[in-house]
């Protein structure tokens, strides 16, 4: 059978081949990892579907492949031991051990003869790939096939920046799975002996785990992060989204504070531009934005996903809280695609849903800040001589203090708790009855 | 016997031969390079393009002159002094020679003149006129050739029945001649003793003179041969041929079985080349020959014995000079061990006809034969204002193109200057460029160069539809 690539519990449906786990002539079991496939998000292993030997892999380490694109033909196969006599069986095995090492070694020289053949670039006319002389005699120096090679110009032809960035893919390629000291457990732990104290269990540490992990790691051992605590009293914001909630109920969506956070968040990101800004340390430069895509943190069981707010500057708070709870959906169903967590400017994350006061969120590099939201409390406040219910929104905003200093940081705090406590009532008409 | 030793020994001084020696000598190799002939340049030089291309210019200066009244240009009947044009071309070639003897000098290549016999894999034994010089080499390229094929029952021994070697010296010229084989060779020589004043009945045995040209383009050629032809006999083959008193008689076989007879004062036989590893010595070496006669050699032109290569036409494959020199690049690469020559895509041809035929790469004929489905483009010269200046709006250009990419995968001329304007196709298909890349190159007017870019033009035109 034809092994195709499924749709990607991580919600994105292309990807590119980090490793390919298997050769072909192996004999590969049901659920064996056939090769592991990156994305934005993660790195995902691709279980075989069924048990047998594999007749052909189809794709190469760098190859980027979507949904649907055949992986790997397998030949499912009964099991010969099972049909072999008792006594000769001993005998039997060895020999098939050997006939297997000759079958697999005779099979790998069939592949490297094959390898251009099946490679990416044919031309029905037979012609090698389109490159320039120039081009061609680099690539018989450094040893390279140049039908595995993209080629960016005119009918595909391929120049040296191609070949270049071919290679450093390649690089890159071949330095993550074994970047082992780059990630969360280094290869240097101290082998501790948990069992010792008692019954433990084991589960693996699944690859979207230690992508997210590096991502973290890497921004917080990078950036150097300032966090700004604050109170944002929304007694106002509350009674005025009491009064609203019915309406949005009406339209099958929860008017939630984090959706009236994107509101108020570009508020204060459009005084503070550098908010809404990225540092770009490869040409010195720092990239201001003049759009507002917001991402926002979403827990699911697979994990932490940042699905993003495009142009909600454009949007009213409808729109916005719709889409936010269409996406944390997709998010729990793993139906989000990489482009919808792609481009994020600025983030968002609320853990008043669950509680906690203030906390610190790790900004989602390359953004400049993020919020992080703790569940809103109720205190007494003496207002014109009287004691009044008033309700508060920690807030807590994580800066990058290579972009952003202290004072700026706590201006943009005083205007966030600004814009929740003044938050405009218009924003929250539909334009519909109540 | 003296002996001599050296890195690398190369038998034949052609334009692989020479190539690879002083290729070799440059990358600081030892080479000893020994040819029978005391000119350099081989069959080339010596008995093929160049005295071809001399005479060929000659011959398109009597017919141009010919055809000048309506322009108001009349010249008197030519006189030709066939001595005085011998002696020409003679001066032509010691220049060339001259010149590469100069150049072997300079890059120190040590030359024996005479006969080389391979007495193992690593000696080849010379015979020079002051005796034999035994030389130990560690790498040896053969570059000998190939010679005209003349079949057996031609070979009468008479000196009137000639190959193209012999109908180049010019002795005379005759008054009736019999072109055998519409190829390239008896189409050129043909046509210099037709302009020079012979009859040239041309006898071809397949359907078509230069059947291995796409016939779109051939049709130029054809037309313009059958008028300074006396005629082109094709689906005719010779059955035999017999000295009678000072001419030849003849006899035909037509397609129909039908024979007749006639007598003709020369033949010519130009039905192919054959390789020239007679009396070599290689069966004292490991060195082994295909069916037909050619050295069997591997991508790298390194033959079965591991210390001798082998390049040019005793390879086999296209007989072209330019091919040699390429095979010359590849052998002394390999073993001066720098693998930094590329396997050419297009080797372009030349015939040089009048008009002159030209391809690169893929013909449509090909294209067709193996299956392979092309886009074609034409341009004919009767829209050219260049070619219509000098009167020749007899020629198209022609691109190959691969549908779905617009890549250039062949292109063919055929027109006056044709040899000339094929390398841009050559440069286009070895660049990989498209279509749509040479319709963006800016082309001089008026220039029969244009041709290539108004095809392009046309086939991006007609996409763009």
């Amino acid at each position: 059978m034809d092994v195709r690539l499924p749709q990607l519990s991580e919600g994105a449906n292309s990807g590119t081949v980090l490793t390919i786990f298997v050769q072909e002539g192996d004999s590969i079991e049901k659920d064996q990892t056939i090769l592991e496939l990156e994305n934005d998000k993660a790195v995902a292993p691709i279980p075989s579907p069924v048990e047998g030997k594999i007749q052909k892999i189809h794709v190469f380490v760098g190859d980027e492949i979507s949904t649907g694109a055949k992986i790997a033909t397998i030949v499912e196969e009964g099991r010969p031991e099972a049909e072999s006599k008792p006594g000769a069986d001993e005998q039997a095995s060895k020999q098939k051990k050997t006939d297997d090492k000759e079958q697999a070694s005779q099979l790998k020289t069939e592949k490297e003869v094959t390898r251009t053949e099946r490679a990416g670039y044919q031309s029905e006319s037979g012609f090698p790939p389109p490159a320039s002389p120039s081009v061609r005699r680099l690539a018989k120096q450094i040893g390279l096939d140049l039908s595995l090679v993209p080629g960016s110009k005119r009918g595909g032809r391929i120049i040296v920046s191609d070949i270049q960035s071919y290679i450093a893919n390649l690089q890159s390629a071949a330095s993550k799975p074994a970047g082992k000291h780059e990630t969360a457990e280094t290869a240097e732990q101290i082998q501790y002996n948990f069992e010792q104290w008692g019954p433990t269990r084991r589960e693996p540490y699944s690859s979207i785990r230690k992508t997210v992990g590096l991502r973290m790691q890497k921004a917080w051992t990078t950036i150097p992060h300032v966090y700004q605590f604050d109170e944002a009293d929304i007694t106002a914001l509350m009674e005025t989204r009491e009064h609203y909630k019915a309406v949005y109920t009406k339209n099958n969506t929860k008017l939630t504070l984090t959706a009236i956070a994107v509101k108020a968040v570009i508020e204060a990101l459009k005084q503070y531009p550098i908010f809404n800004a990225s540092l770009d340390l490869n040409t010195d430069e720092i990239v201001y934005k003049d759009h507002y895509h917001i991402g926002i943190a979403v827990d699911s069981e697979a994990g932490l996903f940042l699905p993003v707010i495009r142009d909600a500057d454009k949007k009213t708070l409808l729109d916005i809280a719709k889409e936010i709870t269409h996406l944390a959906e997709k998010a729990r169903d793993r139906k989000l695609t990489s482009e919808e967590m792609k481009g994020g400017a600025f983030a968002i994350s609320n853990l008043g849903g669950i509680g906690g006061s203030h906390f610190t969120p790790i900004i989602n590099e390359p953004n400049a800040a993020i919020l992080g939201m703790g569940r809103s409390l109720i205190r007494p406040v003496l207002q014109e001589g009287e004691w009044r219910e008033h309700t508060f929104l920690p807030i807590c905003v994580s800066y990058d203090h290579r972009l952003i200093d202290g004072a700026d940081g706590a201006r943009f705090a005083q205007a966030l708790v600004k814009s929740f406590e003044q938050f405009e009532t218009k924003y929250f008409q539909t334009g519909q009855k109540k | 016997m003296k002996t001599i030793n050296t890195d690398l020994v190369v038998l034949g001084a052609g334009p692989g031969g020479f190539a690879a020696a002083i290729q070799a000598s440059s990358l600081g190799k030892n080479v000893v390079l020994v040819d029978q002939n005391p000119r350099l340049g081989g069959v080339c030089l010596n008995w093929g393009c160049i005295p071809s291309k001399s005479y060929l210019h000659a011959a398109n200066l009597i017919e141009e002159v010919k055809s000048c009244q309506h322009r108001g240009i009349i010249f008197s009947d030519p006189k030709i002094d066939i001595d005085k044009m011998r002696a020409w071309k003679e001066s032509i070639l010691d220049k060339l020679s001259t010149g590469m003897v100069n150049q072997a000098k300079q890059k120190n290549v040590k030359r024996l003149i005479g006969r080389g016999y391979f007495e193992d894999s690593n000696t080849l034994r010379v015979e020079t006129n002051d005796g034999q010089i035994l030389v130990k080499y560690q790498n040896a390229i053969i570059a000998v050739g190939s010679i005209p094929f003349l079949p057996s029952t031609f070979d009468l021994g008479n000196s009137r029945i000639m190959t193209s070697d012999k109908a180049l010296e010019l002795e005379d010229i005759p008054n009736t001649l019999l072109v055998v084989g519409g190829g390239y060779i008896g189409m050129e020589l043909g046509a210099v003793y037709a302009a020079l004043g012979s009859k040239v009945v041309m006898v071809e045995y397949n359907d078509r003179i230069l059947h291995g040209s796409d016939r779109d383009m051939v049709r130029f050629v054809q037309k313009r041969a059958e008028n300074t032809f006396q005629e082109i006999r094709v689906k005719t083959k010779v059955s035999k041929m017999e000295t009678q008193r000072n001419k030849i008689k003849v006899t035909f076989q037509d397609h129909a079985d039908q024979e007749t007879q006639e007598t003709y004062d020369r033949v010519l036989i130009s039905v192919g080349r054959k390789p020239n590893c007679h009396n070599l010595g290689l069966e004292n070496t490991a060195v082994t020959l295909d069916g037909n006669g050619f050295i069997e050699a591997n991508h790298v032109k390194q033959t079965k014995d591991p210390s001798i290569y082998a390049i040019g036409d005793i390879i086999g494959g296209a007989m072209l000079a330019h091919k040699a020199s390429r095979d010359a690049r590849i052998a002394v690469d390999t073993i001066c061990d720098q693998h930094v020559t590329i396997d050419p895509v297009a080797i372009p041809a030349v015939v040089f006809t009048d008009p002159e035929l030209a391809w690169c790469g893929m013909t449509e004929m090909e294209a067709k034969e193996k299956g392979i489905k092309v886009d074609i483009a034409t341009f004919p010269w009767s829209a050219s204002g260049r070619a219509m200046s000098f009167d020749r709006p007899d020629g198209m250009t022609k691109l190959i193109i691969e549908p779905g990419t617009g890549r250039i995968i062949g292109v063919g001329v055929a027109g006056s200057g044709a040899g000339e304007l094929i390398s841009e196709g050559a440069l286009a298909i070895e660049m990989g460029a498209t279509a749509s890349d040479i319709a963006d190159v800016v082309h001089p007017h008026p220039t029969l160069s244009e041709s290539i870019m108004e095809c392009a033009e046309r086939y991006v035109r007609n996409l763009e539809k």
